[in-house]
């Protein structure tokens, strides 16, 4: 019984979790600017005038389906991935299954975004596979290193075992190479600053979401507020021992979500090759002797 | 209000509550006045306060902010710009120049008042207006859409006809790619 309502509230309190860190992040960056800032609860505003918005404009079947594949893979996603007293799919697909769905929603946005025929929409998508080859291969490396040391692909074996041994049994601390090159493979994967690449306002007008406006874009927010959630619950699972309840499990999503702001408001933006760069210099070799650490 | 309240007028009130404290501004800054917008988006005054912010595309602006003056060819752009946004739209004429021509009201390449070809929303006068200015036509742009007053954008589609003959009147024959009577019948504005 239980279960049947955390599969239909629980997007709903992921979704609520990811519009509230939105929000924060565009408060703290207006206070590191010292300004005033929006309230907290304004990217619900913003969500609901794009979906109130009278016209809409359509440039075929596919734009209307990629977003519907666009939502609906990051939902699929969200049920896959454990959070305190939530785990009934994790037994049915371990993080190999989350790995490849992750790729459902790129690809859905990709297809959309073609059919706009929009040239900064499509320098926008080029560069998001572009930063996917940067971050998704120290991320699977950080994936595969965690794998053999726990010796399961499962989610919440891996959890189980962290917290048996307190807060030095966490990835973070049991390998810290991996842990911090996850850390940075996870900062691309939320394409903040310094790897703001495929949005870049100033260069090519937020690249996928130029042609977007009212519903469509209403969704993109909404898929941004549940992958936001998404990408900081898997760090959390893998490398910050999980959450036995959810105080613990708040208060480390903010904690995380703190430390990646600090950055994206320092920083300025990479070049794509740069980017790209950077992430198969740093956490790359950091992520390969993680796993030679574990291996030999 | 004598006016029966139904259930679809009530769900419009609160949603005009809500989302007045979302708009997303398009600024269209050939003319001058630009140099005032900067201290209007920092710290100085920040407008993210009302949760008004700077997009950089059409299609997903609210409020169209046409500072300074037009010459001919720049409105034909500035009309392209505003039938791609999406409705509700709303455009602001800051500057004297949107209003009346301003200095250049001799000139025969600027148009002289902006209302003849869009439908506007809200001017702001001065040469120039000051960020102080601009806040406070925000803050009252808000206050607006909060009483359900701000239909400006529906006279568009109501008097196609009207604007489309000024326009043509100034360029001649253009094409917007966007059929203004269409969208009217296919989203029942």
């Amino acid at each position: 019984m239980s279960t049947v309502l955390w599969i239909i509230f629980y997007p709903i309190i992921a979704f609520a979790i990811g519009v509230i860190l939105l929000g924060y992040g565009r408060k703290f960056n207006a206070r590191v600017q010292r300004r005033y800032g929006p309230p907290i609860q304004q990217v619900f505003y913003d969500i609901l005038k794009l979906m109130s918005k009278r016209t809409n404009i359509s440039h075929g079947w596919m734009h209307d389906t990629a977003l519907v594949m666009l939502l609906g893979g990051t939902l699929l996603t969200l049920y896959f991935i454990p959070v305190p007293g939530f785990d009934f799919f994790s037994g049915y697909g371990d993080f190999l299954v989350v790995m490849y769905i992750l790729l459902i929603p790129s690809l859905g946005m990709a297809l959309g975004v073609g059919e706009t025929a929009n040239p900064n929409g499509s320098i926008g998508i080029s560069r998001a596979l572009q930063m996917l080859a940067g971050y998704d291969i120290p991320f699977a490396l950080t994936f595969i290193g965690m794998a053999i040391l726990a010796g399961t692909t499962n989610f919440s074996e891996i959890i189980a075992l962290q917290q048996a041994e307190g807060i030095f049994g966490w990835g973070l601390m049991t390998n810290p190479f991996l842990g911090v090159a996850a850390l940075i493979a996870l900062h691309g994967m939320m394409g903040e600053k310094p790897f703001e690449v495929m949005v870049a306002p100033h260069e090519i007008a937020t690249g996928p979401m130029t042609e977007m406006g009212g519903k469509y874009l209403g969704m993109m927010m909404i898929q941004h507020a549940l992958n936001v959630v998404i990408e900081l619950t898997i760090y959390i699972n893998l490398f910050l021992g999980g959450a036995a309840n959810w105080a613990s499990y708040l208060v480390k999503l903010f904690v995380l979500m703190t430390l990646i702001l600090s950055v994206n408001a320092l920083f300025g933006r990479f070049r794509v090759d740069d980017a790209v760069r950077f992430m198969w210099k740093v956490p790359l070799v950091l992520a390969v002797i993680g796993v030679l650490i574990i291996i030999l | 209000m004598s006016e029966k309240l139904t259930q679809r007028k009530a769900w419009d009130i609160v949603l005009d509550k809500l989302t007045k404290r979302s708009l997303w501004m398009l600024h269209y800054c050939t003319g001058c006045g630009a140099i005032e917008l900067p201290p209007t988006m920092t710290s100085r005054y920040d407008m993210e306060r009302f949760g008004i912010s700077a997009m950089v595309t059409p299609r997903q602006a609210d409020i169209l902010l046409i500072t300074g003056y037009l010459s001919v060819k720049t409105l034909q752009r500035v009309i392209l710009t505003y039938e791609q946004m999406q409705a509700p739209k709303y455009v602001i004429g800051f500057g004297s120049c949107t209003i009346n021509g301003g200095m250049y009201w001799n000139s025969y390449a600027t148009i002289k008042s902006l209302d003849q070809y869009l439908p506007v929303e809200l001017y702001i006068a001065g040469c120039m207006p000051r960020p102080e200015a601009i806040i406070s036509s925000f803050t009252e742009l808000i206050d607006r859409i909060g009483r359900g007053e701000a239909n400006s954008w529906q006279d568009y589609y109501d008097n196609y006809d009207f604007y489309k003959k000024n326009q043509e009147h100034v360029f001649g024959e253009i094409n917007t790619y966007v059929d203004i009577k269409d969208d009217k019948v296919k989203f029942g504005i």
